[in-house]
């Protein structure tokens, strides 16, 4: 067996994961080895100051910070801001429909009979000036044409 | 899998079982703040020195603990219990670790926080809780040679990093890792095995006194 097998053991016998037989045969081929003797006694202190690595505690300011925006972001917000939001949608939804219902109001008070029959006098003058007709028929409407039975 | 049973404050949390774990997290799922309270001073310490490792200088790693216990309490109704709590947490902290770095340029972080200095100007003083079980092999390691092997740390790459702090340095299992990184178990041996070989060769300089 080369030495690149035998490294490979050394982090598996330092966990403890070896059979008693293959510790043996390593530690006997580590003591022959001066190179791997080394990357041995490399891996032993490297798995060592690994576990050995000091540890700090968290500053308890940073615990208490952290407890006070927990408990920031777990307070309802006020219930007034809810009602606003709530209140907000029917308060726009009856602005629309009285919008809606003054646009109305303004269209028909505009499509009034009246004005609808002026509208189209007017119209069928405009007509009746393009065909010529204006200067013997001081009233043209509507009902001149059918009255008349003027066609093209 | 025993939990800490001591808090930062030094107070000790009756959390020593997983089904007592499993019952502290229902108790915050229901709301119960002094339960989300004892998660906190049960991992604060584990997840901010994690984090310190992996960002490098305290101030990051204290915003970004802040940031894990944000996201766990805003997604502990969502925690399904599948994963231990310890688990979800890494993987909490290891995301936000991995924004961090995205967010950040890349550059080498050549000045060490073990020669930091606190708030109030003093030097930084490491303390050894009883977090662990004590190593009496652990009391012969010098000073120097931690230096060396946290300098090694922080030349790793992110990826190399986070397996490395998560098994030696965080005791979780190759399983563990597997799903807080969401890789491939035989991916977590494998990026093991280079961060470890990447670490034995400044440990194996120092020893021949090629480098401090």
């Amino acid at each position: 067996m080369n030495c690149t097998r035998y490294a490979r053991w050394f982090w598996d016998d330092l966990e403890g994961r070896l059979s008693a037989a293959q510790a043996q045969e390593l530690r006997a081929h580590v003591q022959a080895c001066p190179r791997c003797q080394r990357q041995w006694e490399a891996a032993r202190a490297t798995y060592q100051a690994l576990r050995g690595l000091p540890r700090l505690r968290a500053p308890e300011r940073l615990i208490q910070q952290t407890r006070a925006r927990i408990r920031a972001a777990s307070t309802p917000k006020p219930v007034a801001a809810w009602w606003k939001r709530v209140a907000l949608a029917p308060a726009l939804g009856i602005l629309a429909a009285a919008a809606w219902w003054g646009w109305l109001a303004i269209n028909s008070a505009i499509m009034h009979p009246d004005t609808m029959a002026s509208q189209n006098t007017e119209n069928w003058v405009e007509l009746h000036e393009q065909l010529e007709l204006a200067d013997w028929s001081p009233t043209p409407t509507p009902r001149y044409f059918i009255t008349t039975g003027y066609t093209r | 899998m025993v939990l800490d049973t001591v808090s930062s404050t030094g107070r000790r949390i009756e959390v020593d079982t997983p089904s007592a774990e499993a019952r502290l997290v229902e108790r915050a799922q229901a709301q119960d703040e002094t339960a989300f309270e004892q998660i906190m001073n049960l991992y604060a310490d584990r997840l901010y020195n994690y984090l310190l490792r992996m960002v490098g200088n305290p101030a990051d790693a204290e915003d970004l603990l802040q940031e894990v216990f944000l996201r766990a309490y805003q997604g502990l109704p969502n925690f399904d219990g599948r994963a231990s709590l310890s688990t979800w947490l890494y993987r909490i902290a290891t995301n936000l670790c991995i924004d961090h770095q995205r967010r950040r340029a890349r550059r080498v972080q050549t000045v060490s926080y073990l020669a930091g200095e606190d708030e109030d100007g003093e030097p930084s003083e490491w303390e050894f809780p009883d977090l662990q079980t004590p190593d009496p092999m652990e009391s012969a390691l010098n000073r120097e040679l931690q230096q060396v092997v946290e300098q090694a740390i922080s030349l790793l790459s992110p990826k190399l990093r986070t397996v490395l702090l998560l098994y030696d340095v965080e005791n979780l299992s190759y399983e563990e890792i597997a799903r807080v990184l969401n890789i491939p178990i035989g991916t977590v041996k494998s990026r093991l095995n280079h961060a470890r070989g990447q670490i034995q060769k400044h440990v194996e300089a120092y020893l021949r006194g090629e480098s401090k």
